[in-house]
């Protein structure tokens, strides 16, 4: 038997045997191998090293970036810029370009959602919830209550929406209230037909207030291309900048000159403009009325009420004389609920420097043609004001619809609390949501349907916002809907088939090859990433300057804040969303204390202005506008006009995922809808706050 | 007899005291024995699991019975990858209908053409995620600038030998690699053969084989 | 620091601060493209790695003379690198044509040496693993490998995207080593919209970047330090130049 002496015999030559074997050896190297592979870290999947390539265009990026969009083994892992596109140039905002990754939100809804009496949700199959939504069609078309809200901008999808609308008896069809609603508004006031384009690629002094050409307004990344090409590393620049606006914003960064001013005093500015104008000499044959509203805008006057130095204000009307092709855009911050009256200032402008269909001036352009029967134009679409039609059923002037569907829109979040975006959700008597996301309007609907993305179907872009020449490109699928989601499009023309409505096409994709084949386009073209542009206008007729309605605007206007009160300017960063989306995972590492403080928003003054507050950075406050507050932290910053507090919008999501909830708050707490006057137009306003320390 | 007993028993004692010595020292050797036996012949057999190909291949019937060229299916593409493995829609091509009666042909068939799914072949030469290798420059073109190797000599460098059945294939139960990934050492024999530092693409440097 | 290695080829990058207008593109294309995974909370040093960082820099005037730019940082690629010197395992090296300092993270034992030596704080310590949200983990890029917690990483100027220009060039029979201009850009360079990112080799007169660096406006980073960056900043404004080195009150700006 062995004894423990021979047992401990045994164990020691084993172990002087072990060395002689690779055991120690190759187990050393194995284990140090499997910890620089941990089973949990992602693995990556090269596949058989296959990179394929989908041109196609953005719908989660207002600019209509063009995107090459790289995919490994048939799985889309990029964006990339598409050079070949005549707009972006291979250019790609912050937000396109994390648009791959977005798929895979946290916030992505994965099947048909019912709310159920006890205000929860229980996930239904797709026949359940079309059949659902088919009832509620049938309803709302006997009675013609449909009310229907689309977060499109610029696609065919909102011929299909609008045509729906129409032939269900409604012509409650509206868009989120955009720039595009603004700016069509105003050319009317003008006397004007067609629609406005602005050609910033083609000046060379741009002079854009209140409008951030570098960041958010319009084409953006085509803007920023043509800019960028104008500005050669180791050359005299071809395109000067100027950006008047109450914070020095990215565009401002990027800008010649930054011309601060207070936050609303843009028609104060643009009227000293058209003084100096007139006073240096500007023909005033015609728009006497408007030489006359503006000989008493001197430069000392509009310092007053802008806050602007008037040798500024003298110099940039200098560079607006001196350019070979100057071009002025009027515009807000936020892109939605702005004031028409400065816009028709500045087409105004613009006519008076004769920029009116020029290269590198304001262009009007043609509408497009509807290819759906019996969708809106246009120019109807633009007249559709959602802001007002909101404000109307939530003071009981008008019914409240039987069946409010919205698309890819989120006014919950995205248009002022004081708006009574909840009121019109609370007494619809059904609502629906097509959304990719589930967001905070969703959640209010008593049904959900998840929504293709704009990377998972077919769509188009036709002549984004702001763009000075017509534009036409197509959005393919580069993979399949995730999850349970559908394409609207083809969900909304099924289920109009069903209820008996013959809307032309059995599916969206049929739409798009009728509205290529009308705009003479080759689909195998537009399927390879082509795009069509267009540089016909139509002709300038006569405007009239709308003076009374300008007069009527400026009155009551620019009293400087009571003590202790701020005015209140927003900025706003592509890369954290749009009014239909949110803050993509990449974007947080792009926050920065200009944003939030400790978590909370950053309320960024410039130091006299914190100092004669006595306040001191860093210090919690809240922002106290009537019954309406804000939490922030006070944060110093030198550009931010006299008298200004400044809050970054587009942050204090409630209801989108991880990435966004419970970061800052959200600036349309603090903004309420008002009737513009002069024009009528429901427009978004921010009262002065007073500052409350909390 | 007593001579006898006297001079056995003292030749009994060195006997047994030779025994005993033999006996106290046969555990350690036993030891060794056992430990060489289990790190030499057990321990590899353990460490590694054995797994056939999901499909039999043979490179013999492709290349000389069906006559294809190597650059078939194995190809560097326009834009430098290398396209390594065929999908089974490239296999289709030609196995749209059944060809031959063999059974590997039946499964291939049946499991993978006809529903459309992809072979999940073993790779005898797999390299993990921090390695980067491309085909495109240890072609037989840089190579035979200085070397007269011939195609099979070169493929034969780094990957096993497929030419009749395929082998099968062992995968480490701990690191997860195959038997046949080749280590750094072995990269090296080109990488930092000192030949090869001045004139070829070849250099040791850190980021030529690592992402 | 040890003699430093010469090379024909020096990858360099160009970046025009007038350009550059902050809005982050760089830094979400970088991500992207080197399965930087993204953090929920951005701002929290323990969890967010930015292999490319967008600062903001003020002239330090007050309102209404106050003037912003934003600064681009990738990692310098230093020509004389002052983690590599430190690095006790050989984890970074600069030893390739073209003067890209690598960081090979399975070699690294995460003392995180380099970090304290960088002066550009281009280097990040992953703290944790990587944590992508459930499914995101389908748009890893098969480029870069994905980094466990414990170990270092930084910019590699796209490393993986000269080798797949290589890659290109061995399959059209051209030169690896004479690549075009253009043929390797790193991802931040291709997606800024404003184009205020250029990138090339510096030595190669072929290469637009070999002429922008000799602007009178051109400056690189700390560069009385020695460090020798392959990444230089243009900017026509002063203060923005200014910032760029540790000036005494009495010294003039460089450019």
């Amino acid at each position: 038997m062995l004894d423990r002496r021979g047992f401990l015999k045994f164990v020691g030559g084993a172990a002087v045997g072990t060395l002689a074997t690779p055991v120690v050896w190759k187990g050393l190297d194995d284990l140090s191998i499997w910890t620089q592979n941990w089973p949990w870290i992602p693995r990556l999947d090269k596949g058989n090293n296959l990179n394929t390539y989908i041109s196609t265009t953005s719908k989660l990026c207002p600019s209509a970036c063009g995107m090459r969009v790289r995919l490994v083994n048939g799985r889309p892992v990029r964006v990339l810029g598409d050079e070949s596109n005549p707009l972006s140039r291979g250019g790609v905002s912050a937000l396109a370009s994390a648009e791959v990754q977005l798929r895979y939100s946290p916030a992505r809804l994965k099947r048909p959602l019912r709310r159920t009496a006890d205000g929860t949700f229980v996930a239904i199959p797709w026949y359940e919830a079309e059949a659902l939504l088919r009832a509620e069609l049938v309803k709302a078309a006997r009675d013609g209550g449909l009310m229907c809200l689309s977060g499109d901008e610029n696609g065919t999808m909102n011929e299909l929406l609008s045509a729906l609308t129409v032939a269900m008896g409604s012509s409650d069809f509206y868009l989120m209230p955009g720039e595009a609603q603004t700016t069509a508004a105003a050319w009317k006031s003008l006397g004007g037909r067609g629609r406005v384009g602005y050609d910033f690629a083609r000046s060379d002094f741009v002079l854009a207030v209140g409008a951030g050409v570098l960041e958010n307004w319009g084409p953006v990344v085509g803007n920023r291309r043509a800019w960028g090409r104008a500005r050669p590393q180791d050359g005299e620049p071809a395109m000067r900048l100027a950006y008047a606006g109450p914070v020095q914003n990215n565009t401002a960064a990027g800008a010649d000159w930054w011309l601060p001013i207070r936050p609303g005093s843009e028609m104060a500015f643009l009227m000293g403009i058209a003084q100096l104008l007139f006073a240096q000499g500007c023909p005033s044959a015609g728009v006497e009325s408007f030489a006359e509203l503006a000989a008493v805008w001197t430069p000392e006057k509009v310092a007053r009420a802008t806050g602007l130095a008037p040798e500024r204000l003298q110099q940039v009307v200098e560079q607006l004389a001196a350019a070979r092709a100057p071009l002025i855009i009027v515009g807000t911050d936020l892109g939605q609920g702005g004031e028409a009256a400065p816009v028709i200032l500045g087409m105004a402008l613009n006519t008076l420097l004769g920029r009116v269909n020029q290269d590198g001036g304001l262009r009007i352009l043609p509408e497009p043609e509807p290819v759906f029967p019996r969708a809106m134009s246009y120019g109807d679409m633009m007249a559709q004001d959602f802001t007002a039609a909101v404000r109307a059923v939530a003071d009981k002037k008008r019914a409240a619809p039987s069946l409010l569907m919205i698309y890819e829109a989120n006014p919950v979040y995205a248009m002022p609390r004081g708006a009574g975006v909840e009121e019109l959700l609370g007494s619809a008597g059904f609502s629906v949501s097509f959304s990719c996301f589930l967001d905070e309007t969703a959640r209010r609907c008593d049904l959900i349907l998840p929504s293709a993305m704009g990377l998972e179907r077919f769509d188009d872009v036709n002549t984004p916002f702001g763009l000075g020449e017509i534009f036409y490109a197509l959005c393919q699928p580069v993979a399949e809907p995730l999850y349970e989601s559908r394409a609207a499009g083809d969900v909304l023309l099924d289920l109009a088939r069903l209820i008996g409505l013959d809307m032309g096409y059995a599916t969206f994709r049929e739409a798009l090859e009728a509205r290529a084949a009308s705009l003479g386009l080759d689909w195998a073209g537009l399927m390879k990433g082509e795009c069509a542009i267009s540089r016909a206008t139509l002709p300038l007729e006569s405007l009239i300057f709308p003076s009374g309605l300008i007069a009527e605007a400026l009155e009551g206007r620019f009293i400087q804040p009571e003590k202790g009160a701020l005015a209140v300017a927003t900025f706003t960063k592509l890369a954290f969303g749009t009014a239909d989306s949110a803050i993509p995972p990449f974007a947080t590492k792009l926050i920065t204390d200009a944003e939030l403080t400790a978590g909370e928003l950053s309320a960024s003054m410039n130091s006299a202005t914190i100092r004669e507050l006595g306040l001191r950075e860093g210090m919690k406050i809240r922002l106290v506008a009537g019954e309406m507050s804000l939490p922030a932290r006070v944060r110093a910053f030198e550009g931010v006009a006299m008298g200004t507090v400044a809050l970054a919008a587009g942050f204090g999501h409630t209801n989108f995922d991880a990435f966004n909830n419970g970061k800052g708050a959200n600036v349309m707490d603090l903004f309420t809808t008002v009737e513009e006057p002069g024009t009528g137009l429901a427009v978004w306003r921010c009262p002065d706050v007073k500052i409350v320390k909390a | 007899m007593e001579d006898r007993q006297e001079s056995t028993a003292p030749q009994k004692e060195v006997c047994s005291r030779f025994k005993c010595r033999l006996c106290g020292v046969a555990p350690f050797f036993v030891g060794i024995v056992v430990a060489l036996v289990f790190g030499w012949w057990l321990f590899p057999t353990l460490m590694f699991n054995s797994q056939e190909q999901p499909v039999q291949f043979t490179h013999d019937t492709h290349v000389n019975v069906a006559g294809l060229d190597c650059n078939y299916c194995h190809k560097i593409r326009p834009d430098g990858t290398f396209s390594a493995i065929p999908t089974t829609k490239e296999c289709a091509v030609c196995h749209q209908v059944l060809l031959g009666e063999s059974r590997a042909e039946r499964v291939f068939w049946d499991e993978y053409v006809r529903p459309g799914k992809e072979v999940a072949w073993l790779i005898y030469q797999k390299q993990p995620d921090n390695v980067f290798f491309s085909h495109a420059p240890h072609s037989l073109e840089n190579c035979n600038n200085c070397h007269e190797f011939s195609k099979t000599e070169l493929c034969l460098f780094c990957h096993v030998n497929v030419k009749d059945k395929a082998p099968t294939y062992h995968e480490n139960r701990l690191s997860g690699y195959s038997k046949d990934t080749m280590k750094m050492w072995q990269c090296e024999r080109c990488h930092a053969n000192p030949n090869h530092l001045a004139g070829t693409a070849a250099n040791n440097a850190c980021f030529v084989c690592h992402k | 620091m040890s003699a430093t290695q010469e090379f024909r080829i020096k990858w360099g990058m160009v970046i025009d601060l007038d350009k550059c207008t902050g809005c982050g593109s760089c830094m979400v294309a970088c991500q992207a493209e080197n399965n930087v995974a993204p953090a929920e909370d951005g701002l929290n040093r323990r969890r967010a790695l930015n292999w490319l960082l967008v600062y903001r820099l003020s002239n330090g005037k007050p309102f209404p003379d106050h003037d912003i730019a934003y600064l681009p940082r990738p990692c310098m690629q230093c020509g004389k690198p002052s983690c590599v010197s430190v690095c006790p395992v050989v984890a970074t090296t600069k030893d390739e044509e073209g003067g890209i300092v690598s960081q090979v993270t399975p070699r690294c034992i995460g003392c995180r040496y380099c970090m304290a030596s960088c002066p550009y704080h281009a280097r990040y310590f992953n703290w944790h693993d990587p944590v992508w949200p459930a499914g995101m983990e389908k748009t890893l890029t098969p480029d870069v490998s994905v980094r466990p917690r414990g170990v270092v990483e930084k910019c590699t100027f796209c490393h993986h995207r000269l080798m797949a220009a290589k890659d290109r060039a061995y399959a059209e029979g051209r030169d690896p080593e004479k690549l075009p201009d253009g043929a390797y850009v790193t991802s931040c360079t291709e997606a800024c919209p404003n184009g205020a990112i250029s990138f090339g080799d510096v030595n190669n007169p072929e290469h637009k970047v070999h002429e922008l660096i000799k602007s009178p406006y051109a400056f690189r980073l700390l560069e009385r330090l020695g460090t020798d960056p392959q990444v230089w900043y243009v900017s026509r404004r002063e203060w923005v130049r200014r910032l760029g080195d540790n000036y005494l009150n009495n010294e003039p700006t460089k450019g």
